[in-house]
């Protein structure tokens, strides 16, 4: 069963493959159950029909899915021995599916990335600070520190949430709800590490070209870089892109003028 | 010239395959594929300066539900490798590479639409084939969904590797000298931007003053 386990977890990566907007994860969530039905499942009849079971709607967060296809792979297997008797192991699939993406894209996508992405800067800009010349040759350590440093997470999490899964089946939901309170947790640390890259990269660049180009004047620095600070807070709903190609322009404006 | 288009497009396509089709496991983001392909093309620095400001401006693009975001790697990686091509190291070439870099990735984003929703057809053959218990067309349609996805995204890294290159270069030894200093002060206000938004978005003390209330 090991064997089965491990294959799951390897074809767990392939979940979106065929996403499609009519069903989306689906057939990447029948491909991931497949070698467990083959494995319950001995007659080709009730294997099929298991497999239409799991031909419908279904969309998650890709690493909450892990959570959802062990649940649903212990449903399969109590049915295959008819132990229980069960309503109708989509319908529960898809009740689960929605709650786990609200705890996955939050924690994982809207947290821990920005938490790390934030941390690679730091210590790209620290780099900078520290080794001046050498900065080129350990440069390459950013975009590593940022994959291992994520990915450590990552896939621990996906084997944990299969794991347990496996083990606590539907009851699986209490142990994760743990979770919940790691979110604000992670969103203080990406404001504080944020903050902290902001006055660093401040540090550095407090004498940059900048100066030299707007109106001449050093002092003027800081001002500047709260004001582009200020104007992106007030204008950053109108979104990113109005913001970068404005911040440009009026770059080149202030350049006209002063020429 | 030729081979290095088919190479960075093969590891850009594989790069950005990595949003939804394969793994998640973040080499997608423009922190880390920036760099690595200015790495390859001998400068790292603009790549990590470029990933830098793409990661921070785009902090919150991600896949959710039925949203197609628009494609940062593509952002970061054509806009590396374009100011490595023609203009090494050149600060304000690289913030124009971003400029021009941004309608490709929303002119991509359509057409990843369009291959999403081709997507559907392939699962309604899939669909059939389980029903008439063709379990190789399982396999053949994650497989031809993965191929697919990778295939329109290398073609349209080679186009605008080399089409966009071609756009790029010419236009920015027509800008004035006026436009070249706006790009390099913005060279160095684009990441407080992106400081900004960051701050903005976790802001903490809206989350105090909230659960006070």
């Amino acid at each position: 069963m090991i064997k089965v386990y491990i294959k799951m977890f390897v074809r767990s990566f392939f979940l979106q493959a065929l996403w499609n907007f009519e069903r989306m994860q689906n057939i990447g969530f029948v491909y991931i159950l497949k070698p467990f039905l083959d494995k319950v499942y001995l007659d080709e009849k009730s294997k099929q029909e298991a497999l239409m079971r799991h031909i419908g709607y279904f969309n998650t967060h890709p690493y909450m899915a892990n959570l959802l296809f062990a649940i649903v792979a212990n449903l399969e297997k109590g049915k295959s021995e008819n132990k229980e008797n069960f309503l109708d192991i989509s319908v529960i699939k898809n009740q689960m599916a929605g709650p786990l993406a609200a705890i996955g894209d939050p924690l994982f996508f809207g947290s821990l990335r920005p938490l790390v992405a934030c941390f690679s800067i730091l210590v790209m800009l620290l780099f900078m600070k520290f080794l001046d010349q050498n900065f080129q040759e350990y440069a390459i350590f950013v975009p590593i520190i940022f994959i291992v440093g994520y990915n450590v997470f990552h896939i621990v999490s996906r084997c944990w949430l299969m794991f347990i899964g496996f083990k606590f089946g539907q009851d699986s939901f209490s142990v994760i709800s743990n979770t919940k309170t790691l979110m604000p947790i992670i969103k203080y640390a990406v404001f504080i590490v944020t903050a902290v890259t902001l006055f660093v990269y401040l540090l550095i660049f407090k004498s940059s070209p900048i100066s030299n180009l707007f109106f001449g004047i050093k002092e003027n620095d800081l001002a500047l870089y709260i004001i582009a600070f200020l104007f992106s807070i007030i204008f950053s709903r109108l979104g990113v892109v109005f913001l970068l190609y404005s911040i440009i322009i009026i770059c080149s404006l202030v350049s006209y003028l002063r020429i | 010239m030729t081979e290095s288009i088919f190479f960075y497009a093969l590891i850009g396509s594989f790069c950005s395959m990595d949003i939804t089709a394969f793994g998640q496991f973040m080499i997608c983001r423009p922190i880390f594929c920036a760099p690595i392909v200015g790495y390859f093309m001998g400068d790292v620095n603009s790549g990590l300066w470029i990933g830098m400001i793409v990661e921070l401006l785009w902090v919150n693009a991600i896949p959710m539900g039925v949203i197609v975001p628009v494609d940062v790697s593509l952002i970061s990686i054509l806009s590396t490798f374009w100011v490595c091509k023609y203009f090494l190291g050149v600060q304000e070439a690289a913030v124009f590479s971003l400029v021009l870099a941004i309608p490709f990735a929303y002119f991509y984003r359509d057409m990843d639409i369009s291959g999403r929703n081709f997507n559907t057809k392939i699962m309604h053959f899939v669909e059939d084939g389980i029903k008439n218990q063709k379990y190789w067309r399982m396999y053949a349609g994650i497989y031809v969904g993965l191929f697919l996805f990778a295939l329109r995204l290398f073609l349209f890294y080679l186009f605008a590797m080399y089409v966009g290159g071609l756009i790029y270069s010419g236009l920015y030894l027509q800008l004035s000298q006026f436009i070249i200093l706006g790009l390099r002060n913005a060279w160095y206000l684009l990441p407080i931007i992106g400081f900004a938004l960051v701050i903005k978005e976790f802001n903490i003390f809206r989350r105090l003053f909230l659960k006070e209330r």
